[in-house]
């Protein structure tokens, strides 16, 4: 099985206003797609479409098969799918080792935890993480304190530690210094390939630095969909643009 | 929590923290069991058994209240429910419930208001004293004592979760339950006697051995009682589903996109939270000799979320020391009828300041002079200070 998410005529409707309408687009295992758009094109929507927060009015959206349309958040989260905030969301009183082991726990139930210590794989799979993203000098410290980029890293690993399979970036790079914009892209180029991603960003360097295949969307239609070069020159896209004040 | 907290329990891991945590924890058991071989005055020593089952309604606010977020204003409901149920086997018990001219135990004030020509017996002498029969045996009054409580928080916590209800509302909804079961229970004088409570009970009889209230056996029983709750919350805080309960709290939205079903979670710790504030009602009434509508005084519930403040609701020990000391205090003071009046006032001001200056009370403050003595000591920042990789 190739194809990771498949999200068929995708459409909710808000009391008569359609933030995303008849979206339709397959991402393969493995694949980075970017999600491009002016404001308001419905990127952050579709996000809580997929991942369950909002619920859809028409259309489906499958996971590897599955047909995840509509279910709770934490039974979507099981199935595989991450997700990460436009606004950093982590655990802001716990440390950063205990973010990653909340989010290591291979168990959800409660039951299940009623033990004290976690599983070898889950602490291994923490130590990977803490390589990846090098936190390991603030593992002590409480994410609350945590710079902003920091926060977002600890956030990504989080999703890395989840072992989700297809993973959902809203904006990842918002309010970042150009390092660590810098520090951003190679991780996530780092999980190219392991994971399926699906990011939302305005950035275009940084776009340019991890993008493989780009879905522009436009008043929560698909709008466009290919390869940079085809995407930069497509005539309709720039139109698209022109009117919020062209692609940055 | 719309208070910032910068800290919480398992915040602080370093290892010098751990040990003096544990310490702590040792003092007082140490303290709580050796507490009859320096207090040989029985009444003291049944007064601090009050005291301690107080500390125990610390705990349970501590674990709902600031490890899983819920503000319950209505424990006393649970409290009052775990007091009820074994008051009315020890009523059974009493002398006055054996001399009604049956055979079979009826409570005295069910006599006084039986209708001319009933019969005494618990199957009929009013239309609801059938529910009493089980209560004949203690054992069935102090079971119901915890499984009540854990019901009926079950199905409500249940309810409330589910729906996604959280922070002030639920705190409103525990708050309104507490105020209609004591009404209920006022209601239903026939078989709860009402506003006088049930009073003039028998002893706790385990094996043939009656647990006076003023022997030193029975503060024993109430102090291991404690020391059991304790280690027990204090392991259940400890385990991974007490670190996921906690990541409920600051951010359930993330948890849920972790793949935790967040209520479930919610569910549970507040469940049995309820049940340790049954079982303190339990120990009460063998305390205590009563069981009173007075603990489901909304007043009364209200207290517990200030003794759990004061001595800090992040810490199970913490919310347990705070609510000994105000009661210690209390009792003291209040030996004056002048001060007796000003310790509501007091008490509310120094709610008030703790609330605003200092959300981790006394357990806080004991673990920010640790963390200052241990920066001092290393001479380095010791937040920041890497830990190695274990
Ligand atoms: N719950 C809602 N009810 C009504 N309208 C909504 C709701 N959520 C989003 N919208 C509207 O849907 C449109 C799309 O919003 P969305 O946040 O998805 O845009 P976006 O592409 O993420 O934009 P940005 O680049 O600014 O983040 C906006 O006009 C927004 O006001
Ligand atoms: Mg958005």
């Amino acid at each position: 099985m190739n194809e990771a998410l498949t999200i068929d005529g995708l459409t909710v409707d808000f009391g008569g206003f359609k933030a995303v309408d008849g979206f339709t687009t397959v991402v393969q295992k493995g694949e980075l797609r970017v999600i491009l758009g002016p404001n308001g094109a419905g990127k952050t929507t579709l996000m809580d479409l997929v991942s369950g927060k909002t619920a859809s009015t028409q259309g489906t959206v499958h996971l590897f098969g599955e047909n995840i349309t509509n279910r709770p958040e934490h039974i979507i989260a099981r199935h595989g799918i991450g997700r990460k905030f436009q606004i950093p969301s982590v655990f802001r009183d716990l440390t950063v080792r205990q973010n990653l082991e909340v989010a290591a726990s291979g168990e959800p139930g409660v039951f299940r935890n009623l033990r004290l210590h976690m599983a070898a794989e889950d602490r291994a799979r923490v130590e990977d993480v803490i390589a990846l993203t090098r936190l390991e000098p603030v593992l002590g410290t409480i994410a609350g304190e945590l710079s902003h980029g920091q926060m977002q890293w600890l956030e990504l690993g989080m999703l890395i530690t989840q072992q989700a399979k297809v993973i959902l970036l809203d904006e990842p790079t918002a309010g970042m210094t150009h390092a660590e914009t810098f520090r951003t892209a190679e991780i996530i180029n780092e999980m190219k390939g392991s994971h399926t991603i699906l990011v939302v960003e305005h950035d275009m360097a940084f776009v340019r630095k991890i993008a493989e295949r780009i879905t522009v969307m436009h008043m929560g239609k698909l709008l466009a969909e290919g390869p940079m070069e085809k995407i930069e020159t497509d005539p309709k896209v720039r139109e698209a643009y022109l009117g919020s004040g062209g692609i940055h | 929590m719309s208070i910032e907290d910068t800290s919480t329990p398992t915040s602080s891991s370093s290892r010098l923290q751990r040990y003096a945590d544990w310490a702590v924890y040792a003092v007082f058991i140490v303290i709580i069991l050796g507490a009859p071989m320096v207090i040989d005055d029985v009444f003291w020593l049944n007064r601090i058994s009050k005291y301690l089952v107080f500390g125990m309604l610390g705990i349970a606010i501590a674990l709902s209240w600031g490890y899983a977020g819920i503000l319950n204003l209505g424990q006393g409901l649970f409290f009052g429910l775990g007091a009820y149920m074994t008051a009315m086997s020890l009523k059974l018990m009493s002398a006055t419930s054996l001399q009604q001219g049956s055979d079979k135990p009826v409570p005295d004030f069910m006599l006084w208001n039986a209708e001319p020509g009933a019969v005494t017996d618990l199957c009929c002498i009013n239309k609801g004293s059938f529910l009493w029969i089980p209560f004949q045996s203690q054992w069935f009054g102090m079971a119901m004592s915890i499984v009540i409580p854990l019901i009926v928080a079950f199905v409500l916590s249940s309810s409330i979760f589910r729906l996604r209800v959280s922070g002030v509302y639920v705190a409103i909804i525990t708050l309104a339950l507490v105020l209609l079961v004591r009404l209920l229970l006022i209601d239903a004088q026939p078989i709860t006697n009402g506003f006088n409570g049930l009073t003039d009970l028998g002893w706790l009889t385990i094996g043939g051995f009656e647990f006076d209230p003023y022997m030193v056996e029975t503060y024993y029983v109430v102090a291991i009682s404690l020391t059991v709750v304790l280690l027990l919350g204090r392991w259940l805080v400890s385990t991974r589903a007490g670190l996921i309960l906690q990541s409920t709290r600051d951010d359930p939205t993330r948890a849920r996109y972790l793949g935790y079903d967040v209520a479930a979670y919610q569910i549970f710790f507040f469940t049995i939270s309820a049940g340790i504030a049954g079982f303190a009602g339990l120990l009460y009434v063998v305390a205590a000799e009563f069981a009173s509508p007075s603990f489901m005084d909304i007043g009364f519930s209200i207290s517990m979320v200030v003794w759990a403040a004061v001595g800090g609701r992040n810490s199970l020990i913490g919310a347990c020391i705070g609510a000994i000391l105000i009661n210690t205090v209390e009792a003291t003071v209040s030996e004056t009828e002048i001060f007796k009046e000003a310790w509501k006032l007091i008490i509310g001001g120094v709610f008030v300041l703790v609330v605003l200056y200092m959300p981790n009370g006394l357990a806080g403050i004991a673990r920010d002079l640790l963390a200052r003595f241990e920066r001092r000591r290393k001479g380095a920042p010791a937040e920041t200070a890497p830990k190695a990789a274990e």
